[in-house]
């Protein structure tokens, strides 16, 4: 019945690994929040699965916190996008190179 | 190459734990292969709009993981904070800008991309290797308040109240600079910016 | 006995009418500044006198007040403690109430005379800050607090003297003063670590408590007291202007009118006389370092007067004099006595002298407010028409100045004229014969050099009284047009201090007249162990009369020189010495001298070091290495792409190289093995360092090709070799917990 630790730690690995590849791949700026958001969640995972093999509930209220770091990051970096948009006229990352040398 | 050495066979733990595929370890890998395949669809899509429900799959996917792990307030917590309010945003910045990307992958820096790539699985491919090494097996069942709000409630009520009570202030800021951020300044408009 | 006041408040205030002026004085106003910085120097000067008044009526002759206005420490290194403190003693207190009054009367006196002036309110500022230094000046209770003063009315006399800065001579002649003080200032600051290091003390309170520590011989077999005192002295050079460091002072006539009257004349000049009679316990010990102070005095009191006669410039006239009256009173304080000098006299002078001389530079200010700034006296004459109240003034203070009865400088400069005649020197043990002959004759010397300055004295005030005022003007019409009295704000002030000159004398009349008429003597005594005056009733007439004489066939010299403007006996008098007399007005040529012995040198030194080592050898190695990395930036920038993602990568390879280097760190480590070889049996030893990390390791062994030793935790392997030959043996260490392995192999021979 017991479903192994590394099961879930393996899922984590797996979810932040492909939301590193979302980040560093997509050019579209919302794929690229959303990527973020994936990673976030695979640390979330992470830390649930290991208050869970050490019956330690304080895991969950930090869980909970980075929900809600996560919520203002989405927020604040949406509104950043938008703002973006709104001077460039794009949302494609690889032109944004306004910190260029 | 590494991996496959015939000479690394010691395990530090006991893993037969690791071979053996109860009913519910065969949920689990289902309820992962929805979790991976909906982030995989999210980063691989042309459409916003298809990479954001697959997104919203992969929150589903992963709130009963939580339930899996009896964090039942967080997996409860997971469809109401992320998919319910967050990829609700998204959605609406996504019909806001709504471009239709031509090229998904930029060619421009294709093979510092690929590098990077390489060194994300490899990373990933030794720390789940690792995975199967080091670790000690997941105990017995929790207690039966583990999990319930009740008890996450009374821990940030109590241990974390000052982290919660930051919380709540960082989000109103963050409400605050969403707002002065997005808002359109009237100084700097052109005609043919689109007022939104 | 000691009293506690809140003495700070004292320089305090005008410390903050100095903030006020300089940090919201443009957007406050004129009409504020006046009433904030006049409010508040007024107000130090109620404090002031109140303070005296409760030292004089409520303390015993010997107290004084004092205010530790921190509890903690000031400064603490090694046996050095210093708490800064405020003090009040007789000495003090005179400083104390000439600094403050004569303050507040050129503070009045300025409303009026920079009225239209666009640096009104920076003015201002810099006076009350100077009022706030020299009050912490006087007031300090230890060298170090003086210092603070004595370093911050030089720093305000600095940016007085360039008030006008925007002429080059003016920021010129405050770096001089600056740069001569300066000199002094390294000195005063020596004296104060040797003080330090030889009885661990700075305050004044402790001086009398460490005399046998000043007696102790420090170098040469000579005390160290000489050595405090020669620096003290050299410090009080610089700030009075005696010899050698005076060339600043005629420089610092750039300043404002005002400022030369209470800086350049009546109180910061004074600072030097102030410190050899507060350090007089230093001085007693050395008697010949008061012989120094005496003898500086002297030559600088009948050089500068010479000078003096010559000067054609209203101010520079007065310079000369302000210098020569300095040294007037450094005589005073250095007329050694019986193991005290004839301090009381000096201060005393200081005292007169700050209310003629202040008063003979605001009349000068006066008449250049009428004359539109023009100083030159040979275009002047005849103002006595157009200036009453000025021109009465003038006369007192030139009276006084030239020690004539019953005005003010007759009876200080009485004081100290007799003190140098009766001044005595004691001998060492084994005095020789030109010993005999300066103990015998020092005071001798002294007094007469001091009557031939006196004389001068009142031949140049009267040349320059009888030039300005008497006569025919000799200025152009259109400046005739424009004579006019000064605002009652000058004039008041003129004759306040007009009234002092004539008045202030009266308080030092000696004792020989019926006793306790010495207030002045009296008043200080318990401070000063006051000169025992030899003189008998007799003694003083006949040199009052040989005084007066003196200085009275000087004036009548100089009416009959100048009553008339330039009489042509001065014209073929100049004409019949030329070389004589562009010597003195040339001021014996000791700025060109200066320039050639001091500032050429330091200036060439100093462009070498510019060039050589500044430019070249500095700016070279500072410009190569800017070169270097600027190159390097610019080879990396083109890393800085501005492409987000392409930074994620470099964190991500970055991240994946420390894992890896991390990972395989033991097992490299640990592959490691030593050979041991008995004919055909061949031992390993794997990992032969023994550390912690390494007995997680695994290791297996290849023996020749394929035949292996399988793996196991065990180190040492053993391997019977059956045909002799070469061999390579191979062994490879496995770190199980990050599966992670390194092989090393080494060549074996079996014979």
């Amino acid at each position: 019945m017991m479903i192994p630790i590394q099961d879930f730690l393996l899922l984590g690995a797996l979810r932040f690994g492909l939301g590193v590849i979302g980040v560093i791949l997509r050019r579209n700026v919302l794929i690229v929040l959303m990527s973020i958001e994936l990673m976030l969640n695979a640390a979330n995972l992470t830390l649930v699965a290991f208050g869970r093999a050490r019956h330690d509930p304080h895991a969950h209220a930090f869980a909970f916190l980075v929900m809600a770091v996560a919520a203002a990051e989405a927020a604040v970096g949406l509104a950043i996008v938008v703002g973006i948009f709104r001077n460039r006229r794009s949302v494609n990352l690889d032109e944004l190179t306004l910190m260029k040398h | 190459m590494l991996l496959l050495q015939p000479a690394v066979q010691a395990r530090l733990v006991d893993v037969s734990e690791l071979s053996t595929f109860s009913g519910a370890r065969i949920a689990f890998w289902i309820i992962a292969a929805i979790v991976l395949l909906g982030a995989l669809a999210t980063i691989t899509r042309k459409n916003p709009i298809a990479a954001v429900m697959s997104l919203v799959a992969t929150f589903f996917g992963l709130a009963a993981t939580y339930a899996l792990l009896s964090a039942h307030f967080l997996a409860a917590l997971q469809v109401l904070v992320y998919a319910g309010a967050i990829m609700v945003l998204f959605i609406f910045v996504v019909m806001v800008l709504n471009r239709d990307e031509v090229e998904p992958i930029a060619v421009r820096g294709a093979f510092t991309k690929a590098v990077g790539v390489a060194a994300v699985g490899y990373l990933v491919v030794k720390l789940g290797y690792q995975l199967s090494t080091v670790l000690a097996p997941m105990p017995g069942p929790p207690p039966p308040e583990f999990g319930t709000v009740a008890q996450v409630g009374n821990i940030l009520f109590t241990d974390y109240l000052f982290a919660f009570e930051m919380v709540s202030v960082l989000l109103l800021i963050a409400v605050i600079a969403a707002v002065v951020v997005a808002r359109a300044h009237k100084r700097e408009e052109s005609p043919e910016e689109p007022q939104t | 006995m000691t009293a506690a006041f809140p003495l700070h408040l004292i320089p305090l205030l005008p410390l903050a009418g100095a903030a006020f002026a300089l940090l919201v004085g443009k957007r406050a106003g004129k009409d504020a500044v006046t009433l904030v910085c006049l409010g508040v120097v007024a107000a130090a000067a109620l404090m002031a006198f109140y303070a005296v008044y409760l030292l004089h009526g409520q303390l015993p002759p010997g107290g004084s007040l004092t205010d530790a206005f921190f509890d903690a420490p000031w400064m603490k290194a090694g046996d050095l403690e210093v708490h800064p403190g405020l003090m009040l003693d007789r000495l003090s207190a005179v400083m104390v109430m000439v600094v403050t009054g004569i303050g507040f009367l050129i503070h009045l006196y300025s409303t009026a005379y920079m009225e239209h002036d666009e640096g009104y309110t920076r003015f201002f500022g810099y006076l009350n800050l100077f009022m706030a230094a020299m009050l912490i000046l006087v007031l300090g209770d230890s060298l170090l607090v003086t210092f603070v003063g004595w370093e911050g009315v030089g720093l305000c006399s600095y940016l007085l003297i360039g008030f006008w800065f925007d002429k080059d001579a003016n920021a010129y002649a405050g770096r001089k003063a600056f740069v001569v003080n300066r000199i002094g200032d390294f000195a005063f600051l020596l004296a104060m670590f040797l003080t330090f290091s030889i009885t661990s003390t700075l305050k004044y309170s402790d001086m009398g408590g460490v005399v046998e520590a000043l007696h102790a011989p420090l170098w040469f077999g000579l005390p160290g007291a000489y050595f405090v005192g020669i620096l003290i002295l050299i410090g009080c050079t610089g700030k009075s202007a005696q010899i050698p460091l005076y060339i600043w002072l005629p420089d610092a006539m750039a300043g404002p009118t005002p400022v030369s009257a209470l800086i350049h004349a009546a109180t910061m000049v004074t600072a030097g006389v102030y410190m050899v009679a507060r350090m007089h316990v230093v001085f007693e010990v050395a008697p010949a370092t008061l012989a120094a102070v005496a003898g500086i005095g002297a030559a600088t009191a009948l050089f500068a007067a010479t000078i003096a006669i010559a000067q054609r410039d209203l101010k520079k006239v007065l310079a000369y004099s302000t210098i020569s009256q300095l040294g007037f009173m450094f005589v005073a304080v250095g007329s050694h006595l019986h193991g005290t000098s004839n301090y009381e006299a000096g201060i005393f002078h200081l005292v007169t002298h700050a209310f003629f001389k202040a008063g003979l530079f605001l009349g000068a200010g006066s008449v250049l407010h009428a004359l539109a700034n023009e100083g030159d006296i040979t275009r002047m004459g005849g103002l006595k028409k157009y200036l009453p109240h000025t021109r009465w003034t003038f006369l007192i203070y030139c009276l006084a100045i030239s020690g004539i009865f019953p005005f003010a400088g007759f009876w200080s400069k009485d004081a100290i004229l007799a003190g140098a005649h009766a001044a005595l020197w004691p001998t060492s043990p084994n005095p020789g014969g030109a010993e005999i002959w300066f103990a015998a004759h020092t005071g001798q010397i002294l007094y007469w050099t001091l009557l031939a300055a006196a004389a001068c004295t009142a031949f140049y005030m009267f040349r320059l009284y009888f030039l300005v005022f008497e006569g025919e003007y000799r200025g152009t019409e259109e400046k005739k047009h424009h004579l006019h009295e000064s605002p009652p704000a000058m004039t008041v002030v003129l004759w306040l201090l007009a009234l002092g000159s004539i008045g202030i004398g009266l308080l030092g009349i000696p004792d020989e007249f019926g006793s306790r008429l010495d207030r002045f003597g009296d008043f200080l005594s318990p401070v000063l162990q006051a000169q025992a005056r030899v003189e008998t009733r007799s003694d003083f007439l006949i040199g009052a009369a040989i005084a007066l004489s003196v200085s009275s066939a000087a004036i009548l010299l100089a009416w009959v020189l100048y009553g008339n403007g330039f009489s042509p006996r001065v014209k073929r008098f100049v004409a019949a010495v030329p070389r004589l007399y562009k010597t003195v007005l040339n001021k014996y040529y000791i700025d060109e001298i200066y320039d050639v012995l001091v500032v050429r040198p330091v200036r060439w030194t100093a462009i070498i070091f510019w060039r050589a080592v500044d430019s070249v050898l500095i700016d070279g190695t500072i410009n190569l290495v800017a070169l270097i990395v600027g190159g390097i930036g610019k080879l990396v920038r083109y890393l800085q792409n501005g492409d987000v993602q392409r930074y994620l990568v470099g964190i991500l390879v970055g991240a994946a190289i420390i894992f890896w280097g991390a990972t395989n760190w033991t097992a490299r480590q640990g592959a490691k093995f030593i050979v041991t070889q008995h004919g055909h049996e061949v031992i390993v030893t794997a990992a032969p360092e023994d550390d912690l990390a390494f007995r997680r390791l695994r290791f297996r062994v290849e023996w020749e090709g394929g035949t292996y030793t399988p793996e196991q935790t065990a180190t040492i392997f053993t391997h019977h070799y059956d045909k002799a030959g070469k061999h390579k043996i191979t062994v490879e260490a496995f770190d199980p917990r990050w599966g992670t392995h390194a092989t090393v192999s080494q060549k074996l021979v079996i014979k």
